[in-house]
C-alpha cells in the first residue's frame, strides 16, 4: 500500500493508494480521479514532519566524483520542514549562483520511537520509503559544518514524494534502480546497491546518539551523475518500485513573489 | 521530546559568533580543512529530541560502546523567539519580528573540529533546555547589550557580553531569514562564549541573563 497527502476538490486529504491505483481517503471515501490528474495537488507525504536527517557522500561513485575519500562513518546533516515541498511543485534557484544540482535519494520514514536500535531490528522502525530531491548549491559551501545550512536548509529545496510505500512492500531497499531526468534527458543512472551506509546501519548509528521519533526521515544520499539546473527545467527523480518525483525549477523572484 | 518545550518546530544555533574565539582560531581557520575563516554565520540545529525545559535533568551521554562519556560541556545563549513569519527581512526591520527572549542551554560533547556537522556531539537527548520563560520583546531595550553568565554548583564559570558577538541579533535574523523562512515560536540561539564550560555528573548548571531569567538544569548520571 502507498500513502500520501493531497489537496483535492479544495480538501486536504490523507489517502491510501492500492495496487490498482485506486485512491481511498482516511475517511473511507473512494476518489474518482487518476494519479496523474492535474486536479491533485501533492503535499509532502509525511503529515507531521520531524527531524530530517540527510547523508552526504553516501555512494562510492559520488564520493569519487566530488574528490573525497569514501567516509569511514556516515556524514549526516539535519534539515527541517521549511525545505519540504511536494510532487509537481516548484523549487527555486537563488540569484547569482553558478551551480545548483539535484540529488535523487531514497528516504526512510521513521514509524515508531526508538533508541539504541540494533541494525537487525531497524526496519521495524521504518514506516516506509519515499523519494526526495535534496538540492544543493555548491557556491554556498563553506568548510564549517559542511554541508552548511546555507547550502542545505533553504525553503523548497527538498521536494519529497509523491507517496510513501510500506516497508513490507520493498523486500530489498538496496537493489533499486535510481534515475534522474532533466527535461526528459537521462542525467543520473544508478542503483541503491551502491549506497555505503544503508538504512539499518544509519538507524543503529543515529539511535546510539539520540531517540528517533515517528515522522523523522532519513535521506540516504545520491549516486554519481549530478548536473546544474536552471529556472524552467523539469527534474524527475525516480526510484524503482517507490515513486517518481517531479519538480519544476523557478527563479528566486518567481518563488518568493511579493516577499522577494 | 519534552511535551512542554518552549520551542516550536525549530531551534537554530549560531556557533563561532564570539569575536575573541574567532580571533584565537584565525590561524587554525586558515589551514586545512577550513582553508579560510567563515564568511557567513556558522549555524547548526538542535533537533526536537534535544529540547527540554528549566529544571529538567540533562542526560549524561553514552559513547558508541554504551559507556558513559568522559567529558561534557555546556554553553548558553540568548534565545531569540520569532513572533511571526519572518522571510527575507532587513536587519533594520528584524527586531520587529521578535516576540521575546529566553535562554538556550547547549549541552554537548567537547568539540574538536567545526568541519562537519556534529551529530554525535550536539544531538543528544534532552541536551537543549530552553527557558525559564519567554520575556516579551518590549521588556528588552537592546538585546545586544545583554550579558550571559554560566555558574556551575554556584560558582561563576563564564561571562559573555553579547556586545562581543561577531554579528548582532538583528543581522543574524536578517541573514537566516534569507536562507529559511522562520515561523512564530522558532528560536535562534544567537551566540555562545567561545570557551564552553566543562561539567560533571550531578552538576547544577545555572545560565542567567539579567532581565531574562535563570535557566537551571542538573546533569544526570550521578
Amino acid at each position: 500500500m502507498r500513502h500520501a497527502r493531497i489537496i483535492f476538490d479544495g480538501r486536504e486529504l490523507d489517502i491510501d493508494i492500492d495496487a490498482n491505483d485506486r485512491i481511498t481517503t482516511s475517511e473511507g471515501e473512494v476518489l474518482d480521479v487518476a494519479l496523474d490528474s492535474d486536479q491533485i495537488t501533492w503535499l509532502p507525504p509525511v503529515k507531521e514532519p520531524g527531524t530530517i536527517f540527510a547523508l552526504g557522500i553516501n555512494y562510492a561513485d559520488h564520493a569519487t566524483e566530488l574528490a573525497f575519500e569514501p567516509p569511514k562513518e556516515p556524514l549526516i546533516f539535519i534539515k527541517h520542514a521549511n525545505t519540504l515541498t511536494g510532487h509537481k511543485q516548484v523549487s527555486y534557484r537563488p540569484d547569482g549562483i553558478e551551480y545548483q544540482h539535484y540529488e535523487c535519494e531514497l528516504v526512510a520514514v521513521i514509524g515508531k520511537s526508538g533508541k539504541n536500535i540494533k541494525r537487525e531490528d531497524a526496519l521495524d522502525y521504518v514506516a516506509g520509503y519515499t523519494v526526495c530531491n535534496d538540492f544543493a548549491i555548491r557556491d554556498y559551501l563553506e568548510n564549517y559544518y559542511r554541508p552548511n545550512l546555507r547550502v542545505k536548509s533553504r525553503d523548497s529545496l527538498l521536494p519529497m514524494g509523491p507517496w510513501i510505500v510500506d516497508t513490507a512492500d520493498i523486500p530489498n531497499a538496496n537493489a533499486l534502480k535510481l534515475t534522474t531526468t532533466v527535461n526528459g534527458k537521462l542525467t543520473q543512472d544508478g542503483s541503491t546497491k551502491d549506497m555505503i551506509f544503508d538504512v539499518p546501519f544509519v538507524i543503529e548509528y543515529l539511535s546510539k546518539v539520540m531517540t528517533l521519533n515517528p515522522g523523522d526521515m532519513i535521506c540516504t544520499g545520491t549516486p554519481h551523475g549530478i548536473v546544474d539546473c536552471q529556472p524552467g527545467d523539469t527534474i524527475v527523480c525516480t526510484i524503482e518500485d517507490i515513486c517518481s518525483l517531479e519538480t519544476r525549477m523557478v527563479s528566486e523572484q518567481e518563488y518568493y513573489g511579493d516577499k522577494y | 521530546m519534552t511535551a512542554n518545550t518552549l520551542v516550536n518546530s525549530k531551534l537554530v544555533c549560531v556557533a563561532l559568533n564570539d569575536k575573541a574565539q574567532l580571533a584565537a582560531l584565525d590561524a587554525t581557520f586558515n589551514e586545512a580543512p577550513y582553508k579560510k575563516p567563515p564568511t557567513q554565520p556558522v549555524l547548526y540545529y538542535k533537533p526536537r529530541n534535544t529540547w527540554s525545559v528549566d529544571g529538567a535533568e540533562v542526560e549524561w551521554a553514552k559513547d558508541f560502546d554504551g559507556n558513559d562519556v568522559a567529558e561534557m560541556v555546556v554553553g548558553a545563549s540568548l534565545g531569540v523567539v520569532i513572533g511571526k513569519e519572518t522571510c527575507r527581512v532587513s536587519a533594520e526591520d528584524a527586531l520587529n519580528y521578535v516576540a521575546g527572549y529566553t535562554i538556550v542551554g547547549d549541552f554537548s560533547l567537547p568539540e574538536a573540529s567545526y568541519y562537519r556537522p556534529d551529530i554525535k556531539g550536539k544531538c543528544l537527548d534532552t541536551s537543549a533546555p530552553v527557558g525559564p520563560e519567554i520575556v516579551a520583546a518590549d521588556k528588552i531595550a537592546n538585546p545586544d547589550a545583554l550579558t550571559v553568565t554560566i555558574s556551575v554548583n554556584g560558582e561563576l564559570k563564564s561571562t559573555f557580553e553579547l556586545g562581543n558577538m561577531e554579528r548582532s541579533v538583528a543581522e543574524l535574523i536578517s541573514i537566516i531569514s534569507r536562507i529559511m523562512t522562520l515561523q512564530a515560536g522558532e528560536i535562534i540561539a544567537v551566540g555562545f562564549a567561545g570557551d564552553r564550560v566543562a561539567v560533571a555528573k550531578g552538576d547544577k548548571v545555572e545560565a542567567s541573563i539579567e532581565g531574562v531569567g535563570t535557566l537551571t538544569n542538573t546533569l544526570g548520571g550521578a
